[in-house]
């Protein structure tokens, strides 16, 4: 029964894999390019997830470190003609600390007080990209980013860039799966259900919540680095505020606890506009009650409800037999 | 609130459900009508641009096309919307580009979208021309890509030269941390030139409700004239409110009746370097304010004249490469001098713009009206 | 930098501050009797001054009736949206953050509800008491900016009477300290929980009303106010609406001070950062454990 079950499970990772290679081929390459901004989502929200679903952090600061990759790639290969991966570095490594230094004192706050410090650290950075011309390029931004190369294969087309987001989104969702599975993954959960006992327990709350909070840090840098490879330029427009929401709502639609859910919200966010765009400009009305028909309908998003609904199927299943 | 606006969504909600069970819209393919891409931002925060200029597309698609279209053929226009987001232009591009393999691209209404979508075009070769200034360095390595509103160096030197007209020497700015802030780098290095001391330079947050603070740290330090430059209404009635008596000339960014209207009595006798004074128009302009006008039953401003004459370039373009012409066939048919209502562009100049500063007219607003005012800068 | 100039700050800093705390008691009265965070509280704003501008040039309503109707309208929205949505999801024991993302996502439907049906335009309304000023040592204060400032005061000693001396007030009061508790006593929870939108409603759309003379509404505004009013109830402690008043007065000052001390460009970077130290220095709120209980 067992092996049955195995096999059937190599099976459809099979087929997954097997679509997976093949979309971006068959699919035009307006799809193909929200396709690769669905595994740059992926790999912001994946971040916001670990927070939101293990730690119950409301992360409304993700924009921020987005924001440090991004500018990060622009300016160590534009202003300073380095190569693509310097930038990458630069940007996971400041990201990382700066969500060190500021998420020790920011993270003893809890609750919607935690979700208006991160909110506010948003705003203050974005206001910061605007004032820091010379690093940022202000409101005109910073362009000709260049296209990243594999060892002469230049990554300079959705269906090709599309493999290389992929592969790291599925490294990272990799990685915030043992990190969920491992002994903090379970302190974590503790930690979220109750503080009191975890603490008891002897767990050391602030330094786990840091941590996670550095590893959300990581993962937004790493996506905005990513995302000024692909568009090739970036500018203070795309790190404000809005951004920082956009970027909540992926796990908040998927569902926070599941990591298959991240993928599900960023298809949501990145599809379901283009959908509704060929409605007119009602569009963004329409793409607002979806939000809010998502929020009510199904609590623990997209994800939670196809579980529900699996869960339904097989009880009625199992009566019938 | 219009009962056309809730037909309008109720058939949107009805389509919404005609899309969920997969049904992709074809047009059918007949008269081969050229396809031109346009993306602008119809909603989210630049609306203000993204509305008129698609205004001004549909009216150039009709005007082209009743005079017999390009060479016997119709031009069909597609817009898209980008909500204000260079993310989503950039797939919009995509979309335009290979999905729909428009000959060519309007828009967008934003500079950041217009570098994140000049990438693409760039690459491909692809006709662009973009509602919106030159912006950054790498936008000047772009040459397919064409920019119908002026660089912002320019907007700088009309503000100094009206400056100048009415003698101010010693001026005073209030600008907002984006489009101002890029004048305003423009602004600096040119005021010397003109003899222009500015004695302060107060800066505001996009979006800014209240700019009464450093509006009167600007009439703290004397100035004898005024430069606002921001995209909202919100520092002139500040100014005003704070009693700066003293003349203020804004750029070229807050020229809108939106923007007037929400200024109230404030906007009197604010002066404008600008383009087209739909109250007044210049000869040349008239008979496009008229059509607009029949068409619209509003004025029309600067941005519904760029993206009109953005349509009416690539249709001059065409018709001399050819409907058929190679990208870059197309690109050298763009290349040349042409004049437009908003502008006498020369696209073949190292800014991909070529507007004159005698293209600029000055307007100032009197009881919430623009009023055509005779001064012009001679070349 | 001169003594008109420092006055001047001042003023602009009490009348943006006043406007903030409208927001923000709205958003702290909801967050008391329902503990929900209110994304769209500035929304509120938005429809009371749109709503009232409509009656006013649209309908030809008289200007008190058009600003009655505006306010009602708002209140009407919040009551809709505690029936609608948020009695629903309470009933279910949605969490915290589903709350919050219900209301930005209202808010985002909203704005863009505005700019669809009404338009882009930004509207102004006449200014209460005529387009006056008063100069106090050169520095400028529009008469309608005194208005504001005295009905906002005026507001929150109502609001505040409200909650001490009136049965509903203080059911209100009951049922959010104590839901059971209150249930035990007879007082409808459920109910209450709507008034308290009604009351969120009625304050952010008033708030929107007055300040639409001095700055012009659109469909862009109800992000920027949620966001001073939010950090303007954090600062009063969050459940205290009283609290909220002098965190918005606190943080207009901080913001127009910072103005003419530092540079006008780092206004929000100060503004917010003092923000962040206050909630961890103080994390009941400026006015500390006391405060709570004024509200």
């Amino acid at each position: 029964m067992a092996s049955l079950n195995l096999q059937r499970n190599l099976l459809w990772i099979a087929v997954a894999l097997a679509v997976w290679a093949a979309l971006p081929f068959l699919v035009p390459r307006n799809i193909a390019d929200l396709l690769v901004f669905t595994g740059i989502y992926t790999i912001a929200g994946l971040g916001i997830g670990l927070l939101l679903g293990h730690c119950g952090i409301v992360n409304l600061a993700q924009a921020t470190f987005y924001g440090l990759g991004a500018y990060a790639s622009a300016y160590c290969t534009v202003m300073m003609g380095w190569p693509s991966i310097t930038g990458f570095l630069v940007g996971a490594v400041i990201s990382m600390a700066l969500a060190y230094v500021i998420g020790r004192p920011i993270l003893r706050l809890t609750g919607y007080f935690l979700a208006l410090g991160t909110l506010a650290l948003s705003a203050i950075a974005s206001a910061l990209f605007f004032e820091w011309d010379w690093l940022t390029g202000g409101t005109l931004g910073i362009g000709g980013i260049p296209k990243l190369d594999l060892l002469g294969f230049v990554l300079d087309r959705p269906s090709r860039y599309y493999f290389f987001v992929w592969i790291v989104a599925f490294a990272c969702m990799w990685a915030a799966h043992n990190l969920v599975d491992s002994r903090s993954g379970l302190m974590l959960r503790a930690m979220r259900d109750s503080s009191t006992a975890a603490a008891a327990l002897s767990v050391d709350l602030q330094s786990l919540r840091t941590r996670v909070f550095v590893v959300c840090a990581l993962f937004g840098s790493l996506a905005g680095s990513l995302f000024a490879h692909h568009v090739s330029f970036v500018s203070t427009q795309s790190f404000t505020v809005d951004r920082s929401i956009t970027f909540l709502l992926i796990p908040v639609i998927g569902g926070a606890t599941s990591i298959p859910g991240i993928v599900v919200g960023a298809l949501f966010i990145t599809f379901l506009p283009e959908l509704l765009s060929k409605l007119g400009d009602v569009h963004q009305i329409l793409f607002g009650l979806a939000l809010v028909a998502v929020v009510v309908l199904m609590p623990d998003g997209l994800m939670g409800a196809w579980d529900r609904f699996r869960a339904r199927l097989v009880a009625r299943g199992g009566s019938d037999a | 609130m219009s009962l056309s606006k809730i037909a309008r969504f109720a058939t949107a909600l009805a389509g919404l459900t005609a899309l969920a069970v997969g049904a992709q819209a074809q047009t059918p393919a007949a008269g081969e009508p050229i396809k031109i891409g346009a993306i602008v931002s119809a909603t989210g925060a630049g609306a203000g641009l993204g509305i008129p200029e698609r205004n001004g597309l549909l009216l150039a698609e009709k005007d082209i096309n009743a005079k017999g279209g390009i060479k016997g053929r119709p031009i069909k226009m597609i817009i898209e919307d980008d909500a204000s987001n260079p993310d989503t232009a950039l797939s919009k591009a995509n979309e335009l580009i290979f999905g729909q393999k428009v000959v060519a691209l309007l828009g967008p209404s934003l500079t950041a979208s217009t570098v994140a979508v000049g990438g693409v075009t760039h690459a491909n070769k692809v006709p662009q021309i973009a509602f919106t200034g030159i912006g950054p360095a790498v936008e000047r390595e772009r040459k397919c890509v064409a920019h119908v509103l002026p660089p912002q160096r320019l907007n700088a030197q009309a503000l100094l030269e009206y400056a100048k007209s009415i003698r101010a020497t010693k001026v005073g700015v209030l600008h907002d941390a984006g489009y101002g802030n890029v004048v305003m780098a423009e602004l600096r290095p040119l005021a010397d030139k003109y003899g222009v001391k500015l004695v302060a330079v107060e800066k505001f947050e996009i979006g800014a409700t209240d700019t009464t603070t450093q509006a009167a740290k600007v009439k703290a330090a004397q100035p004898e004239a005024v430069f606002v430059i921001a995209t909202s209404a919100t520092p002139f009635r500040n100014v005003k409110q704070i009693q700066i008596t003293q003349p203020v000339i804004a750029a070229i960014g807050s020229s809108s009746y939106e923007y007037v209207n929400a200024m109230g009595t404030a906007a009197d006798n604010i002066a404008i370097p600008e383009f087209v004074v739909g109250e007044d128009p210049l000869p040349h302009q008239k008979a496009f304010v008229d059509l607009y006008k029949q068409a619209y039953n509003s004025t029309p401003k600067n941005y519904e004249a760029a993206a009109w004459d953005a349509a009416h370039i690539i249709a001059s373009a065409l018709n001399k490469a050819g409907a058929d012409a190679t990208n870059e066939k197309l690109c050298e048919a763009m290349k040349a001098p042409y004049s437009g209502v908003l502008a006498n562009y020369d696209f073949s100049a190292d800014d991909m713009t070529g507007i004159p500063i005698g293209s600029f007219v000055f307007s100032k607003l009197v009881g919430g009206k623009y009023t055509r005012t005779p001064f012009r800068v001679s070349q | 930098m001169t003594l008109s100039l420092i006055l001047q700050a001042i003023f602009a800093g009490v009348t943006n501050g006043i406007v903030y705390a409208l927001v923000g008691m709205g958003l702290s009265a909801i967050f008391k009797g329902s503990r929900v965070i209110n994304a769209m509280q500035g929304e509120f704003a938005v429809i009371g001054a749109m709503t009232t501008v409509l009656l006013l040039t649209k309908s030809g309503w008289p200007y008190p009736a058009a600003i009655a109707g505006g306010a009602l309208a708002g209140a009407l929205v919040g009551a809709f949206i505690e029936v609608a949505f948020v009695r629903y999801m309470a009933l279910k024991n949605a969490s915290e953050d589903s709350f919050l993302l219900l209301t930005i996502g209202l808010a985002l439907t909203l704005s863009a509800s505005v700019l669809f049906f009404i338009g882009r335009d930004g509207h102004l309304l006449p200014p209460i008491g005529g387009e006056g000023v008063v100069l106090v040592l050169d520095a400028v204060i529009q008469l309608h900016a005194l208005w504001l400032v005295a009905i906002g005061i005026g507001a929150t000693l109502a609001l505040r009477a409200f909650f001490h001396r009136t049965t509903v007030g203080l059911s209100m009061m009951a049922a959010s300290i104590d839901a059971d508790g209150a249930a035990t006593t007879g007082i409808n929870v459920g109910r209450m929980r709507t008034y308290t939108f009604v009351l969120g409603g009625l304050l952010g759309a008033l708030g929107g009303i007055l300040v639409t003379p001095l700055i012009s509404v659109d469909y862009t505004l109800g992000l920027n106010l949620t966001l001073k009013g939010f950090a303007a109830a954090v600062l009063g402690g969050l459940t205290n609406p009283l609290g909220a008043a002098v965190g918005g007065v606190t943080l207009g000052l901080v913001e127009s001070l910072a103005i003419i001390g530092i540079s006008s460009s780092y206004k929000d970077v100060v503004a917010f950062s003092v923000l962040i130290v206050i909630m961890i220095l103080m994390p009941n709120g400026i006015l500390g454990r006391a405060g709570r209980r004024g509200g």
